[in-house]
């Protein structure tokens, strides 16, 4: 099951329903399971704090759809796609420190690069899909593209 | 009236050249190749309806359990360049919460880009999904 929130009159339920969840659950880690099985997001600060994501709708319509595409495009976003978009907005940086380099990026960092693939991939085993790519020391070409 | 229910976006990602110049939006997918080893890496693909095979560079041929990227069925591929020899595998990938196994050609005249290490391609793929486009963004069903 994942929480809907249709307004925020319902975040006073989810909060009932969130502090359940944590007097039910046997440990921290059990809570955070609980809370990835339902959807919502998780998160201990430095401060040993429990945060978690709860998404609202504050206003219906608030842009043309179209509009809101372009708007998704330019923010970040938290779905799995934040390698590509941390990549392709530090484009220009990772190419000045990786070129000719095969590099894995996991959760918004290089966290290894290798000269070769096999190399790279030896090394980073215990990441969960890391996004893989090459950095070329050429000009990049851009084929196949939408140019606006 | 084609039904329009989806349930994925595949985004199109601004680019900023090197070295500066207009920006590119490209349709940019996260496929998680399953390695021989049984390990699973993401890999950007550029969402091509144009392509009709899944191609990714030769360097995948060891990830994929193989000697080199030449031993598979001989198959010829477009690119930019011309037209050039590529080599037939099947793999599995997921993608759009799917596990897809699939013909992939490997190819070494794919061009430099580190945004895309392939193209992902109608055949086998594209059976599975269904697609509207919209600007800068693609939507997808998993009931076609």
């Amino acid at each position: 099951m994942k929480y809907s929130i249709k307004s925020l009159q319902d975040i006073g339920e989810v909060k009932a329903n969130l502090r359940a969840t944590l007097t039910s659950a046997k440990s921290p880690e059990e809570t955070l399971e609980m809370f990835d099985r339902i959807g919502l997001e998780p998160f201990v600060t430095e401060e040993d704090d429990l945060l978690v994501r709860i998404w609202a709708v504050a206003a219906e319509d608030f842009v043309p759809r179209e509009e809101a595409a372009i708007i998704r495009a330019k923010r970040a976003t938290s779905e799995k796609s934040d390698d590509l978009d941390w990549l392709g907005k530090n484009l220009a940086v990772v190419r000045g420190q990786y070129a000719s380099e095969w590099i894995a990026v996991h959760e918004g960092e290089v966290i290894d690069h290798a000269p070769a693939l096999p190399e790279l991939l030896g090394r980073i085993s215990e990441f969960d899909r890391p996004l893989i790519t090459f950095i070329p020391a050429e000009p990049v070409t851009w084929t196949f593209t939408y140019a606006q | 009236m084609p039904n329009k229910d989806s349930d994925r976006i595949v985004r199109f990602y601004e680019v900023q050249q090197i070295p500066p110049g207009p920006s590119i939006w490209v349709p940019l997918v996260q496929a998680t190749l399953i390695t021989q080893a049984g390990g699973r890496i993401n890999l950007p693909l550029l969402f091509d309806t144009g392509a009709s095979i899944t191609t990714l560079r030769a360097e995948f041929y060891s990830i994929l359990g193989l000697q080199s990227w030449d031993q598979g069925e001989r198959a010829s591929t477009a690119t930019a360049g011309g037209t050039t020899d590529a080599y037939k595998y099947m793999a599995t990938l997921e993608i759009f919460d799917k596990t897809i196994t699939c013909p992939i050609l490997l190819n070494n005249q794919f061009p430099f880009n580190p945004l895309y290490m392939g193209v992902l391609g109608r055949e086998t793929v594209f059976n599975e999904f269904g697609f509207w486009e919209n600007i800068h963004e693609l939507y997808v069903t998993g009931n076609p």
